[in-house]
């Protein structure tokens, strides 16, 4: 396999070489010749390699290569799956290669940063512009998506699978209650209001067996996004221009406190509950909301194998609203390519059909992923399921972009979310005060030295 | 003993010269080569790091729990299920399934029977009229449940060696000692222990420097929480260098812990070595 | 034969201690076995029937798990990978690993004893810390993704293990047999391969078993080591769980680690053989 590709690559290198000389004696126009050789021919096809969670990269390679070989039948494509957790070290190791295993690399919203401080990626839009195709419209894509690709004025990145920290709702538990079905406009204050009638016992046995809310309580990366959220919706930041702890004061014990707070309305070992655990209490049936990755919709409303629900009883919108407006906490799945790659034009046809306006019509369309692009969630999507989707969607990336609710953008940001997480777990399970847990947590980020 | 030798130096002289180098110097991760000599300053910001101190107290505290424990209960179920019966040697193969299930799926089904929710345990327990207890949320039992984790998966191996020990007990000796009359405490003691002791120090040393590493187990059942209550010290370094990206730092760590290990372990080789020579 | 195995109890009361023994050992054994009987239960269950409350010991049982993952997560080709890697690197480290033991055990040279404690200590090193090193020389010497280079991964973590324990087992041997032996001509060699290893038998299978286990189950070099072409077991199972777009599908992962239990299984039944007949011989010439 690898000595086929060594080979190939060796071919294309040589191809290169004579089309330079080409373009030096005869004066050929220089991106004809490229363009022939860097997107392949039937007699030399162009191979190039990605590495991807392992969660999506099945299904990329048995629905979405094929599709894109219909466009452009010369690129072979091989997608490598890693599981989530040791995807970014694999591409950080896999990028400092002289010749690289992989040409493009598929990035989480808080680890473009991480993966560019090595100079090993491309600017998609100065290093290929050349490639680019002219009705490629960067201008469509939603902000909030589009800066999780970029980092220091850089845009390294194209989203290619988006998704959002949103509300979950299980309409039949809030009628159950007596209560209305929650709208966007629900305020925090509405919702702890609405919580202690939501702890009821529906089957009349005279204990609670459904419960208002599960969510991320465990010590997990992802639990202090939760109360991030809060923070952000309230007005406050993590941190502040100068990437110092802005989150050790009123604002920020108040947004932790109220992550805690809702422990009192989860089902009971929801302490040690994260991803996992409230999928499945949501899912059962046995909570009546839940802060959860959008992504997971058609697992939850729709897929009668995973699910008990019925898409008419599982409402997605924005998180509640706080002081100043509701939220939403961004995750983009963003594709990369490696600045050694040799086949970076044929990467660069990949990325932009995926992420081009047909493409991610098709993408979401046939797979279900989320969509980027204004133009994509303007339209109506072919599955009923998604319309719901695509309106928390777009009110989402305008919540994230008006409050800035993402991850820290540094190549540090995964070190500052552990010890979040630490401190998080702590004052989550009653160790300490929240208050305390803040205070902790911005000593150490302090010292991680922003 | 030469292959050995070889082989382990092949293979491990390097990436150990290399861990140490890069623990004195800040880590250029656009070539993952040494950048700038930083002297001790990645040892200093590992020794002012708290979460460090507790993940090595985390680490003792599961070791003084957990390692006792399983040699116990492993030589104990040994002596069990060496009685010689047709079935013995299918439950010796059954006994060893507990290491085999691959660590992810044992954790996340622990999880799952032990979930105050859904949990079969708390179920059961209510039957006998008590409290669900939350195993995995509350800071002091999800120490004692990694504990129990760990028992039930590394047991099995302390088992398997003890049960090929106790078959290769030489039959003439204890013949003649119940010959000459002797009881079985006497037999246990002056016999069985003493010619046992090689390998039970050779299992306890296995033991406990599998311990020592054990990250996979914490990961998966509580991921070092709540709070970090169960971080034990390779989770935190894993998470360090995988997950923050402070390889450096992490480098600086792992030279730490060698170093206690091999204190450590020399501790009881010695131990071992003067228990073997009474005799 | 009883006699041999139950040399405490056996005197004084031989039928109701072994009954109590027996009855006793497959009460520990069964309660060690739950969860795992939980876990086969898991894998024939839907994904709705599996985090119920209360629990469900009743339902529609599903063959889907097995199915559905079985190629989406490459199990065939991981599957053989394993048995590759897992039985490669046992039977390289029982070789090379006994053979230090021994050596350590009965050989006084010096230096010796020195070398072995130091290969022990060469276990304290955390994983996480030779894992990026060694997946540096590996792409190096473009050897990344092949079965060698994580069945040498793996010795280097077996080896010391395999020495120390037989080094235990050869310590409990009498010193005569091969003192008798090696009067009779015998070379060093010959005394270990013709009578030492018969007579090892039930510790060699018991650490080979160890040791076939312990690289079985492997997973963080696995990770950094392996793309595709040589990547085993648990790097699926570790993909299965850490799905980030559904949650982890729990039918999916009990049906994979059911699947990978049961080979081991197989191995250590087939392989009891050896525990007995070993120590038959022992007593023959013990």
């Amino acid at each position: 396999m690898s000595h086929l590709k060594n080979k190939s690559r060796m071919f294309w290198t040589a191809a290169r070489l004579s089309a330079v000389l080409a373009l030096t004696t005869a004066g050929v126009a220089k991106s004809q010749a490229a363009e022939g050789s860097g997107l392949g021919t039937a007699d030399a096809p162009v191979q190039i390699r990605m590495i991807a969670n392992e969660a999506f990269a099945k299904q990329w390679q048995t629905n979405m290569v094929p599709e894109f070989n219909k466009t452009y039948p010369h690129i072979k494509v091989t997608i490598d799956g890693v599981p989530y957790a040791e995807l970014l070290p694999k591409s950080v190791l896999d990028l400092t290669g002289a010749v690289p295993t992989y040409d493009i690399i598929i990035a989480d919203d808080p680890w473009i940063p991480q993966l560019a401080q090595t100079g090993a990626l491309l600017d998609l839009k100065k290093d290929v512009a050349n490639w680019t195709s002219p009705d490629y419209d960067w201008n469509d894509f939603n902000s909030a998506p589009l800066a999780a690709g970029e980092w220091k004025g850089a845009q390294y990145g194209v989203p290619l699978r988006s998704n959002l920290l949103l509300m979950f709702t299980n309409k039949a538990l809030y009628e159950k209650a007596g209560l209305p079905a929650p709208t966007p406009k629900l305020t925090w204050a509405e919702y702890f209001q609405q919580a202690p009638k939501l702890v009821q016992d529906t089957n009349g046995d005279g204990k609670p067996d459904a419960w208002a809310i599960d969510t991320y309580f465990m010590r997990d990366s992802l639990t202090p996004t939760i109360w991030q959220t809060i923070l952000n919706s309230n007005g406050g930041a993590l941190l502040d221009k100068d990437n110092k702890p802005a989150f050790n004061n009123e604002a920020g014990v108040k947004a932790l406190q109220t992550h805690i707070d809702l422990l009192k309305y989860a089902p009971p070992g929801g302490v040690s509950h994260g991803f996992n655990e409230s999928l499945q209490a949501f899912r059962q049936g046995q909570v009546a909301t839940m802060f959860m990755w959008g992504s997971v919709f058609k697992g939850t409303a729709v897929d009668a194998a995973t699910t008990t629900l019925k898409p008419e009883q599982v409402g997605i919108q924005v998180m509640p609203v706080g002081s100043k407006g509701p939220g939403a906490h961004r995750g983009i799945w963003s594709g990369a390519i490696s600045k050694k790659s040799a086949n970076q034009q044929a990467a660069w046809a990949l990325l932009q059909w995926l992420s081009s306006k047909e493409g991610e019509v098709w993408h979401a369309n046939t797979l279900g992923v989320f969509p980027a692009r204004k133009s994509t969630l303007a339209k109506a999507p072919e599955n009923a399921w998604l319309v719901p989707v695509y309106a928390a969607l777009q009110q989402g990336y305008d919540a994230a972009e008006a409050g800035q609710m993402w991850r820290p953008r540094h190549p540090k940001s995964d070190a500052v979310q552990q010890i979040l997480a630490d401190e998080t777990s702590r004052a989550i399970s009653g160790e300490i005060s929240a208050a305390e847990a803040l205070n902790n947590a911005a000593r150490k980020i302090e010292r991680l030295r922003l | 003993m030469s292959p050995a030798t070889i082989l382990l130096l092949v293979v491990l002289a390097y990436p150990i010269f290399y861990t140490l180098r890069i623990s004195f110097a800040e880590l250029n991760l656009g070539t993952f080569e040494a950048d700038t000599w930083v002297g001790w300053d990645n040892y200093l910001a590992v020794v002012e790091n708290d979460r460090f101190w507790n993940s090595l107290k985390v680490t003792g505290t599961y070791l003084i729990l957990a390692l006792p424990l399983q040699m116990v209960l492993g030589f104990g179920i040994a002596f069990l299920i060496n009685a010689n019966w047709k079935g013995r040697g299918v439950v010796r193969a059954l006994f060893i399934i507990p290491m085999v299930v691959a660590p992810v799926v044992a954790g996340g089904v622990w999880r799952m029977l032990l979930d105050p929710l859904w949990g079969l345990v708390n179920y059961l327990l209510g039957f006998f009229g008590l409290e669900p207890l939350d195993w995995l949320g509350n800071p002091s039992l999800a120490m004692m449940t990694l504990v129990i984790i760990d028992t039930w998966r590394w047991t099995p191996f302390v088992t398997l060696i003890a049960t090929a020990a106790l078959l290769s007990l030489p039959r003439d000796v204890f013949e003649a000692a119940q010959i000459d009359g002797a009881n079985w405490w006497r037999i246990f003691w002056s016999i069985t222990l003493p010619l046992l002791l090689p390998i039970i120090a050779a299992t306890f040393i296995v033991r406990w420097l599998g311990a020592v590493k054990m990250f996979d187990i914490a990961l998966a059942a509580t991921n070092g929480g709540p709070g970090q209550a169960t971080n034990v010290i390779n989770l935190f370094i894993y998470e360090e260098a995988f997950r923050s990206l402070k390889f450096a730092e992490s480098a600086a760590m792992a030279m730490i812990i060698l170093v206690l290990t091999m204190v450590l372990t020399g501790i009881f080789l010695v131990g071992s070595r003067k228990l073997e020579e009474r005799q | 034969m009883s006699a041999l195995l139950s040399p405490i109890k056996k005197r004084r009361k031989p039928r109701i201690g072994r009954y109590v023994r027996i009855i006793s050992g497959v009460f520990a054994c069964l309660v060690f076995l739950f969860p795992v009987f939980w876990m086969v239960l898991t894998s024939f269950k839907m994904p709705r029937d599996i985090f119920t409350t209360p629990p469900t010991f009743i339902f529609a049982p599903t063959l889907e798990t097995y199915t559905s993952y079985f190629f989406h997560a490459d199990v065939p080709r991981r599957m053989f990978n394993t048995v590759i890697v897992a039985f490669g690197a046992g039977l390289v480290s029982i070789f090379a690993g006994a053979m230090a033991g021994y050596a350590l055990a009965r050989i006084k040279l010096r230096g010796a004893a020195t070398i072995g404690v130091l290969i022990l200590l060469s276990r304290g090193v955390p994983p996480i810390a030779l894992a990026v090193p060694m997946f540096l020389v590996a792409r190096n010497l473009g050897l990344l993704d092949q079965h060698i280079t994580l069945i040498l991964a793996y010795c280097t973590f077996l080896i010391p293990y395999v020495m120390w324990l037989m080094r235990g087992f050869f310590k409990a041997l009498p010193a005569e047999l091969e003192e008798a032996a090696l009067l009779d001509g015998c070379t060093r060699m010959g005394a270990f391969f013709r009578i030492i290893v018969p007579i090892s038998m039930p510790g060699l299978i018991s650490t080979l078993i160890f040791s076939v286990i312990l690289a079985w189950e492997e997973l963080l070099f696995a990770l950094v080591l392996t793309n595709r072409n040589a990547s085993t077991i648990p790097v699926a199972i570790a993909g299965i769980a850490g799905d980030t777009v559904n949650g982890a599908n729990w039918g999916a992962l009990t049906a994979v680690g059911t699947l990978t239990v049961i080979p081991v299984v197989i191995f250590a039944l087939i392989v009891q053989k050896w525990l007995i007949q070993g120590l038959a011989d022992g007593a023959t010439k013990g």
